[in-house]
C-alpha cells in the first residue's frame, strides 16, 4: 500500500490505482472529462493535470494516466495546476454554444460545474469567430447530439468499441472541425445506447425520452433495483410531481443506473432503462373491482378480499384444497412470496402454487449484463417454496386443470393469460366458480375476473429481490401507491385475517425478518444491511469480480 | 564537398536495379547478411547516426530497444515528409530508391523483421510508383523475399499511400494510420514503438534518409562515417534549403557545416539583393533566428539547439526583409490549425484560435491585448498534449512574437 501525500497531507492508498481515485481518498476531486475507471484511457481531454513531485522534482502530469506510487507528493491547488485548468476550460468554451438555460445537462454537466469552481473568467472570443458545429442531429431512436457541445472527450466512442462492442459513433475530421458523428446507415440502436448518455459529462449526447422534461435539480433520487430482468441492476428513480402540468400524473421522469461492482458496474440496459412508463400508464388498475358489485363506484378492497376469503372457504369445503390454486409472480419480492407461501402452503394446506407459465414474456440474453429471465426474483421463489417442485402442479398445469373444471378457485397474481389462451379459453376461465386477479393494469385479466385488487408497483412500495447470482437487494418506495392499490404482502396479510391467520408485521421489514427466521437461505441477513449494496444468501458465496468488459476492442 | 546520399541522385536511371547495381547497390545487405544481427546494430551505434526525422534520436539506440524473444517485429519506414519546408525524403525515393531498399533491409536483419512497411506521403503519387517498381525488380532479384541471397533470412516490403494527414509523419501517429486507423497519435505510455508498436509488435519507425544513411555506414565503416560529422552527430545531412535564396534546393552537407556558408555560398544569399530577416533551421515547427541570432551557428543538433532552436528535419527556410512575419505566422498556423488531429483540448481548440487572433490582427481589426493573448494561448499546448505537435505550434508562435514584436504591433491600428 503505497504512502503519498496529496497537498501534503500523507494518506495510504491502494497500489496501482491512477491518481484521480486516489485523490479521491484524501477527499480531494480531481476535474476531469475523458477518464473513467470503465475505459480505456484516452488522456485527452488534459483537465485532470496535476502537479506531482518526485526526487524534489515538480512536473505536470494527468492524473488519469498516472499511477500512484510510494513518496509520491501530489498537488492539486498550486497556481500551474490552476493556470492549466483555468486554460483547458477556456479553450473548452471558447466555441461553445453557452446555452446553459436551455440545455438538459445543465445542473448536472461537468463543464458547467468546473467552470464555476476553476474558471468563472470571461470569454475573450468575439462571437462573430466562433466556430459553428451541427446541432440537433439524430444519432439513433434514443439518442440526440449537439456538437457545440461536445467536448470531445470520446467516452462514448470507447463505450460503443470497448464494451458493447458495436463502434456506431467515431469523432471525425481533425482539428478545430473535429466531431462526434454517427456512420451513415449505422444508427445508435444497440441494447445499451442510453448508457452513452449517462458517460457524456456535458449536455451533447441527450436522451430524447428526458430532453425537455425537468430541470435536473428540480428530480427527487432514491435508489432502486430494476425489475426487468433477474440481475436486478442496482438504479435510481429521479421521480418529480410538483410540477405536474408539464406531463400530467407522469411521477418518474427517468431512470438512472446506480454503481454496482458486481451486479451492473456503471450500466444498465435501454430495456430497463424506459421500463418506467408502466408505473404512470394511464391504465393503471387504481380501485378494486367485483363482477357482482350494484353498481355504484368500486367496491371496498376489504369487499373483495372478503369474497376471496369466502370462495376459498366454500370451496374447501365442498371440494377440498385440490381444488384451489393460486398463480404467484417471479416480479413479486420475497416478502409477498414468503406470506403467499405461509398463508396458502402452511395456514390452508393449498400446494397448488407457482409463479411460472412458460408464455412468460423473457428478455434477450447477452454476456453484459442482460439475462433471458425478465422477472427479477425467480430465485427468491425457488428459495421460499412458492414454484411448484416435484409431485405438485406447474403453472401451466394449474391453468389446464382450471380449465377443464379441476380447479374452481383460481388467484391470479399479475399474469396476462391472454398471451396463452384463445378467446374461447379465457371465456370458459371467466366461468370459473371463481377467478381473482391481482394486478396492476387494466386488462384481459381484470375483465374477465370475478374480482380485481390494485397491487402497488415497484416504484411505489418497499421490497427485497433476490437476483440471480443470489443476492438479495432492497428497494426504496418513491412515491406513495396510485389510488388504492396496496403492496402484495398487506393484501395477503388481510386476506389472512379474514381466514383466521393473524400475522403481525405491520412493515415490510417485519416480513422479511420473519423470513430471515424461517426460511434456511435468508438466515442472517438483516434489512438494514441489503442497503446499498445487497447481501448474499447464506451459503452462496460472492461471484469473483468480472468485470463487465466482453468484447474485444475493434480494431 | 564529398557526396554519398546524394551520390547518385544525378545519375540517370539510378531506380532501374541494372544501373545501381553497377553502383554497389545491395553490396552491403550482402556484407551485413553474413554479420550477426546484434553487430550490426553496435556499427550503427557506433557510427553516431543520428535520425533525420526531426527528433535527431541515435539510429543504434532505438534498434537495440527492441526487446529479447518478441516476435514478429515489423520495420517501418517513414516516408510521410509533411513538415513544411521539408523536401529531402522525395529525392531519395525517386531518384535512389534501392539505396533506402537496401537501408531498410540492413535494418530488418539486424532487429530481426520479417516485414518492412514503407508509409509514403499520400500525395508522393510519382515516387510511389517509383518505389513499387524498385521494390519489384529488387524482388525478382531475389533481395526481397524468402531466403534473401541464400541465407536464413526473409524480408517482404510493401508500400503504403498515407492518408493526408500531417500528423501521420509522427510515429505512433503513422502506425495507427498503417493499422487502418484514424492517423492520431497514440496515447503514452508505451513510449517506444520498438518495444509496443505496430499491432502491438516491436516496430522500427525511421526516417528515409536515416535508413538511406546505413548502407554507407557500412560501406564507409563507422569511424569514417562519424569522422564526417561532428563527435555527437556522424555523417551528413541532407538539408532542404528554400525561402529567400537564389538557388533553393536539396544539398548534402556534413553534420555541423556553417549556416551563413549554405546560405551564402551554396544558397548564393537572398535575391534583388535583399538581406535576410531571419532564419527558420528545422522547418515550420522550429523557432525562427533572427539574422543576428543565426550568424556564425553550424549545423548539428547541438549547435542550433543552443542557438535557440534545433535542427530538426534540416529544412532551412531563408527569410528576407521583404517578408511579413505576421503573414507568415499567419501561413504556418493556418497549417497547424487544419492538421492538428484534434484529440487534446489545448491543441484542438488553441490552434484555431490562435489562427483567428492572428487573422484578425492582419485584418486590422487587432488590439494590443490580441498579441497578448495569442501569446498566453501559444503556451497552452507547449507540453501538455499527448505527441510533440503541440510545441511544434507553440515554440514558433512564440518566437515570432517575441522575437518580431513590433511587427504585430504595427497592425494594430488603434
Amino acid at each position: 500500500m503505497p504512502h503519498i501525500e496529496i497537498n501534503d497531507k500523507p494518506v495510504e492508498v491502494p497500489g496501482n490505482i491512477n491518481l484521480i481515485k486516489a485523490a479521491e481518498f484524501a477527499g480531494v476531486s480531481i476535474p476531469h472529462f475523458c477518464g473513467h475507471p470503465a475505459l480505456s484511457v484516452a488522456g485527452s481531454c488534459r483537465m485532470c493535470q496535476v502537479e506531482v513531485e518526485q526526487r524534489g522534482r515538480k512536473s505536470l502530469v494527468i492524473g488519469c494516466s498516472t499511477t500512484v506510487a510510494d513518496g509520491m507528493k501530489i498537488f492539486t491547488d498550486t497556481e500551474p495546476v490552476k493556470k492549466q485548468r483555468r486554460l483547458v476550460l477556456e479553450l473548452l468554451l471558447q466555441n461553445h454554444p453557452l446555452d446553459c438555460p436551455i440545455c438538459d445537462d445543465a445542473g448536472e454537466c461537468s463543464l458547467q460545474n468546473y467552470y464555476m469552481d476553476y474558471g468563472l473568467h470571461d470569454s475573450r472570443m468575439e462571437l462573430e469567430d466562433k466556430h459553428h458545429k451541427h446541432k440537433n442531429i439524430d444519432l439513433g431512436p434514443t439518442i440526440v447530439h449537439d456538437a457545440e457541445r461536445c467536448v470531445l472527450c470520446s467516452r462514448c466512442v470507447r463505450f460503443l468499441r470497448e464494451i458493447t462492442g458495436t463502434g456506431e459513433l467515431g469523432i471525425f475530421g481533425q482539428g478545430m472541425t473535429s466531431e462526434l458523428s454517427g456512420l451513415p446507415g449505422k444508427p445508435l440502436d444497440n441494447p445499451y445506447a442510453g448508457c452513452v448518455v449517462d458517460l457524456c459529462p456535458v449536455g451533447a449526447l441527450t436522451d430524447k425520452d428526458f430532453r425537455f422534461k425537468r430541470r435536473v435539480w428540480y428530480l427527487k433520487k432514491v435508489p432502486s433495483i430494476c425489475q426487468e430482468c433477474s440481475r436486478g441492476c442496482n438504479i435510481e428513480i429521479h421521480y418529480e410531481m410538483q410540477r405536474d402540468y408539464k406531463a400530467p400524473g407522469k411521477r418518474i421522469q427517468r431512470l438512472k443506473p446506480r454503481y454496482h461492482e458486481k451486479v451492473n458496474e456503471w450500466w444498465m440496459c435501454d430495456r430497463g432503462r424506459y421500463s418506467y412508463h408502466n408505473v404512470d400508464a394511464p391504465n393503471r388498475l387504481v380501485v378494486a373491482q367485483l363482477r357482482k358489485s350494484n353498481g355504484h363506484g368500486p367496491p371496498d378492497i376489504k369487499l373483495v378480499i372478503q369474497e376471496v376469503a369466502q370462495a376459498i372457504k366454500k370451496t374447501k369445503e365442498k371440494h377440498g384444497t385440490k381444488s384451489i390454486a393460486v398463480l404467484g409472480n417471479a416480479r413479486s419480492s420475497n416478502e409477498d412470496m414468503y406470506l403467499l407461501q405461509r398463508l396458502f402452503s402452511k395456514h390452508l394446506g393449498v400446494h397448488n402454487l407457482d409463479v411460472t407459465l412458460k408464455s412468460e414474456p423473457t428478455s434477450e440474453e447477452d454476456d453484459i449484463l442482460r439475462k433471458a429471465d425478465a422477472t427479477p426474483n425467480r430465485r427468491g421463489a425457488f428459495e421460499i417454496g412458492v414454484q411448484s417442485s416435484k409431485g405438485r402442479l406447474s403453472g401451466d398445469e394449474i391453468v389446464r386443470h382450471a380449465l377443464s373444471g379441476d380447479i374452481r378457485v383460481l388467484i391470479v397474481v399479475r399474469h396476462d393469460l391472454s398471451r396463452a389462451l384463445s378467446e374461447e379459453q379465457l371465456r370458459k376461465l371467466g366461468s370459473l366458480d371463481y377467478l381473482f386477479y391481482l394486478g396492476e393494469h387494466v386488462g384481459t385479466m381484470t375483465d374477465i375476473s370475478h374480482g380485481a385488487i390494485p397491487m402497488a408497483m415497484w416504484a411505489e412500495r418497499e421490497g427485497t429481490y433476490t437476483n440471480f447470482q443470489g443476492r438479495v437487494q432492497r428497494t426504496t418506495p418513491a412515491f406513495p401507491p396510485l389510488g388504492q392499490a396496496l403492496p402484495e404482502w398487506e393484501i395477503w396479510k388481510m386476506l389472512a385475517g379474514e381466514m383466521g391467520l393473524t400475522i403481525k408485521a405491520k412493515m415490510p421489514k417485519d416480513v422479511f425478518t420473519d423470513l430471515t427466521r424461517n426460511v434456511a437461505a435468508f438466515k442472517e441477513l438483516t434489512w438494514e444491511d441489503l442497503v446499498p449494496s445487497g447481501k448474499m444468501l447464506a451459503w452462496v458465496p460472492e461471484p469473483p469480480h468480472r468485470k463487465v468488459q466482453t468484447s474485444t476492442p475493434l480494431e | 564537398m564529398e557526396r554519398y546520399l546524394s551520390k547518385h541522385f544525378a545519375t540517370p536511371d539510378m531506380r532501374r536495379l541494372s544501373v545501381a547495381s553497377k553502383h554497389g547497390a545491395y553490396e552491403m545487405l550482402e556484407r551485413a547478411l553474413k554479420m550477426e544481427p546484434g553487430e550490426v546494430v553496435e556499427l550503427v551505434k557506433a557510427s553516431g547516426l543520428r535520425g533525420h526525422g526531426g527528433a535527431g534520436f541515435s539510429a543504434g539506440l532505438k534498434w537495440s530497444f527492441v526487446p529479447k524473444d518478441t516476435f514478429p517485429r515489423y520495420v517501418t519506414v517513414n516516408a510521410d515528409e509533411s513538415e513544411p519546408g521539408t523536401f529531402k525524403d522525395r529525392l531519395i525515393l525517386e531518384r535512389d530508391p534501392h539505396l533506402l531498399l537496401e537501408g531498410a533491409l540492413i535494418c530488418a536483419w539486424a532487429v530481426q523483421a520479417e516485414t518492412i512497411y514503407i508509409y509514403i506521403r499520400g500525395e508522393y503519387f510519382y515516387p510511389t510508383k517509383v518505389m513499387d517498381a524498385a521494390i519489384e525488380e529488387a524482388r525478382q532479384k531475389g533481395y526481397i523475399g524468402e531466403r534473401i541471397l541464400g541465407s536464413d533470412f526473409s524480408c517482404q516490403v510493401y508500400t503504403h499511400p498515407g492518408a493526408g494527414m500531417y500528423i501521420c509523419g509522427e510515429e505512433t501517429g503513422l502506425i495507427e494510420s498503417l493499422e487502418g486507423k484514424k492517423g492520431q497519435p497514440r496515447f503514452k505510455p508505451p513510449y517506444y514503438p520498438a518495444a509496443i508498436g505496430l499491432w502491438q509488435a516491436p516496430t522500427i519507425v525511421n526516417n528515409v534518409e536515416t535508413l538511406a544513411a546505413v548502407p554507407w555506414v557500412m560501406r564507409l565503416g563507422p569511424e569514417k562515417f562519424a569522422s564526417l560529422g561532428t563527435p555527437k552527430s556522424g555523417g551528413t545531412c541532407l538539408a532542404s534549403l528554400s525561402g529567400s535564396v537564389k538557388n533553393p534546393g536539396v544539398y548534402e552537407i556534413p553534420m555541423g557545416f556553417p549556416l551563413d556558408e549554405l546560405i551564402y555560398e551554396l544558397g548564393g544569399g537572398p535575391p534583388n539583393g535583399g538581406k535576410v530577416k531571419a532564419v527558420i533551421p528545422g522547418g515550420s515547427s522550429s523557432p525562427i533566428l533572427t539574422a543576428e541570432e543565426a550568424k556564425g551557428i553550424k549545423l548539428d543538433f547541438e549547435s542550433v539547439a543552443d542557438a535557440g532552436s534545433m535542427l530538426g528535419s534540416a529544412a532551412i527556410i531563408v527569410v528576407d526583409e521583404s517578408v511579413s512575419i505576421p503573414q507568415m505566422l499567419y501561413w504556418v498556423l493556418r497549417f497547424y490549425a487544419h492538421e492538428s488531429c484534434g484529440q487534446c483540448t489545448q491543441c484542438r481548440e488553441g490552434t484555431g484560435w490562435m489562427l483567428r487572433l492572428c487573422k484578425r490582427l492582419l485584418d486590422g481589426k487587432g488590439k494590443m491585448r490580441d498579441i497578448d493573448d495569442l501569446d498566453e494561448i501559444a503556451d497552452a499546448p507547449d507540453g501538455t498534449t499527448i505527441c510533440a505537435f503541440g510545441p511544434a505550434v507553440s515554440w514558433p508562435t512564440k518566437s515570432y512574437l517575441k522575437k518580431f514584436r513590433h511587427e504585430f504591433e504595427a497592425l494594430v491600428k488603434e
